[in-house]
């Protein structure tokens, strides 16, 4: 079989850095390899401590990630179970959160 | 070895609630301090602050224990042992062990050098998903020789989790219940042999709650409104009680101390009430509503804000209950003498979102009272301010750049009343390393929510 494909990812607010992530890797995995510490907690999905924004590209990631709708629709993803589809462009940390959380109370219903 | 009662002849803590009333005052208080969703990547650490008005690092924090990975969101803690061993010369009060809910790490905490404590072991979140198929730890309890924790999700993080079970050295054994049917969520329980009672609360399963509250998921059933008595004997439930829209989000259960009695209090954080139960003569579990703390409209929100109990406890005396209204901002002491209706003595404001007290102590606060932990005596109340990382940027988001902080209320237990005590704030937005967030907190001789006697 084939070597998975392979993308390039850029940390745009980390110095721009850009790293080659295969397919079957996670972002997340890569920047740690390359001295990138990211926010990161459960590892699987599960919360949403390690969520950046993708600001170009696509990613796959399983469909039951914690980040719900709203989030998702953001362009929120979870760097701990996003692999790259394409090349991508992404903002990581507490610092790209300004849109992750809101105060349920202060916001109208649906 | 010293184990708070300076007593040598017997095993930890203290032969009943009257005498853990009249032991030495706290001199040292260890609290969880956390670097999740700050943007500090570093781990969480325990903080031992120094509690004791004649030495002069007074209100400060005196040493931090940092866990060994980042990410643990550390939470609650429990010691290895207890009152409930007091009969055991073998035991000792010396290990505090220190769970992460996002990792599912136990950390274990040797606080032999009580005022430098070091990480003694750490039980893999890994090794405890792939024995028992569960996650998210959270309340620990000492059970004779054995530990029991509270854990909210199974491996994948969804309800309704169980009980995990560890021997004496912190080994796995596996799951403690027989059977968790009736379950729908975890979260705290409390427990009293004598009475073979177990009580247990729902908060939501680890997918639910760790990215933060969503009314949406609330309108969808993903949120606890059941409270479980448990066959203590048996490990399994034995009668659900479904709260329905008056309990939504059962919480912190708490027993009354006293042993022969079979009472006890919960509060439903997000209906925000406090519900009363015991046993009756018949042998039956009986529930009431003893308080309901209505909703605020506050402007430019379109939904009603509760006043969300996260924390409440009960006095050594089993005279006074105390409970913190986070999204308000007070802190509460009732008179619970007339069991079935508390009578409120008490009350005082540190930050909030209806902005009553927006600085206290000359420090800005952040969040709102919401671990609380009384000492022995009944006669100080020690606060912090930080919920739960993901909750916390939710509703008090600048607390992640500018620290949480712990704050002591003194308490009159003989006509009842609550002031802020002037001289003591521990700012946690002053850390070495940057701003932490403080949670709950736990005295090396004991406390109000850790002794049980059987």
């Amino acid at each position: 079989m084939a070597d998975p494909a392979t993308h390039k990812v850029t940390v745009a607010n980390r110095g721009g850095r850009t790293f080659d992530v295969r397919e079957d890797q996670t972002i997340l995995d890569v920047c740690e390899a390359n001295g990138v510490i990211l926010p990161v907690a459960c590892r699987y999905g599960g919360c949403i401590t390690c969520a950046g924004r993708l600001v170009s590209g696509k990613v796959r990631q399983p469909k039951g990630t914690a980040l719900n709708k709203r989030q998702s629709q953001a362009g929120y993803i979870l760097m701990c179970v996003a692999h790259p589809k394409q090349d991508c462009v992404v903002e990581v940390g507490v610092e790209s959160h300004g849109d992750l959380y809101q105060n349920p109370f202060s916001v109208p219903r649906k | 070895m010293a184990d708070g009662n300076g007593k040598a002849c017997c095993g930890p803590g203290y032969a009943s609630p009257a005498e853990a009333i009249t032991a030495d005052r706290e001199k040292l208080l260890y609290t969880v301090a956390l670097y999740v969703g700050t943007g500090v990547e570093k781990p969480d650490y325990l903080a031992t602050v120094d509690v004791d008005p004649d030495s002069p690092t007074y209100s400060s924090v005196i040493a931090r224990t940092e866990m060994q990975q980042i990410g643990d969101e550390l939470h609650h803690s429990g010691w290895n042992a207890c009152s409930s061993c007091h009969d055991d010369a073998s035991k000792s009060r010396r290990f505090l062990l220190m769970p992460g809910v996002r990792s599912s790490n136990i950390n274990v905490i040797d606080t032999s050098d009580a005022t430098n404590p070091s990480v003694h072991k750490v039980v893999s979140g890994d090794d405890i998903k792939a024995k028992t198929n569960l996650s998210g730890p959270h309340t620990v309890h000492c059970l004779g020789a054995d530990i029991i924790i509270s854990m909210l999700g199974d491996a994948d993080g969804n309800g309704p989790g169980g009980f995990l079970h560890l021997n004496e050295n912190f080994e796995i054994v596996g799951r403690w219940e027989n059977d968790n049917a009736g379950m729908n969520y975890n979260y705290d329980f409390w427990y009293q042999p004598r009475h073979n009672m177990m009580v247990s609360s729902e908060w939501a399963a680890p997918n639910t709650f760790m990215p933060g509250f969503d009314l949406d998921d609330v309108a969808a059933g993903k949120y606890g409104q059941s409270v479980h008595f448990w066959d203590f004997n048996g490990k399994t439930i034995s009668k659900s009680f479904d709260l329905g829209a008056e309990g939504m989000i059962p919480l912190e259960v708490r027993g009354l101390h006293d042993p022969t009695s079979n009472h006890g209090y919960f509060a439903a954080t997000l209906s925000s009430n406090v519900f009363h139960w015991w046993k009756d003569d018949n042998g039956e579990i009986q529930l009431e509503k003893v308080i309901d703390i209505p909703t605020i409209d506050v402007e430019g929100f379109p939904v009603p804000m509760p006043s969300l109990i996260t924390d409440i406890l009960i006095s050594m005396d089993d005279k006074y209950l105390y409970f913190a209204n986070w999204l308000h901002g007070d802190l509460r002491q009732y008179d619970i003498t007339d069991r079935s209706n508390p009578k409120m003595t008490g009350q005082v404001w540190l930050g909030g979102m209806l902005g009553k007290a927006p600085e206290v102590n000359g420090i800005k606060v952040q969040g709102a009272p919401q671990m609380i932990q009384l000492s022995l005596d009944g006669k100080r109340l020690y606060v912090t301010t930080s919920l739960f990382s993901s909750w916390d940027n939710q509703f008090y988001p600048d607390m992640k750049d500018k620290g949480a902080q712990m704050y002591l209320v003194d308490c009159d237990v003989e006509n009842g009343g609550m002031t802020i005590n002037p001289d003591f704030v521990v700012d946690f937005g002053k850390e070495p390393n940057g701003p932490s967030r403080c949670h709950e907190m736990r005295y090396p001789g004991g406390d109000v929510t850790s002794d049980i006697w059987i």
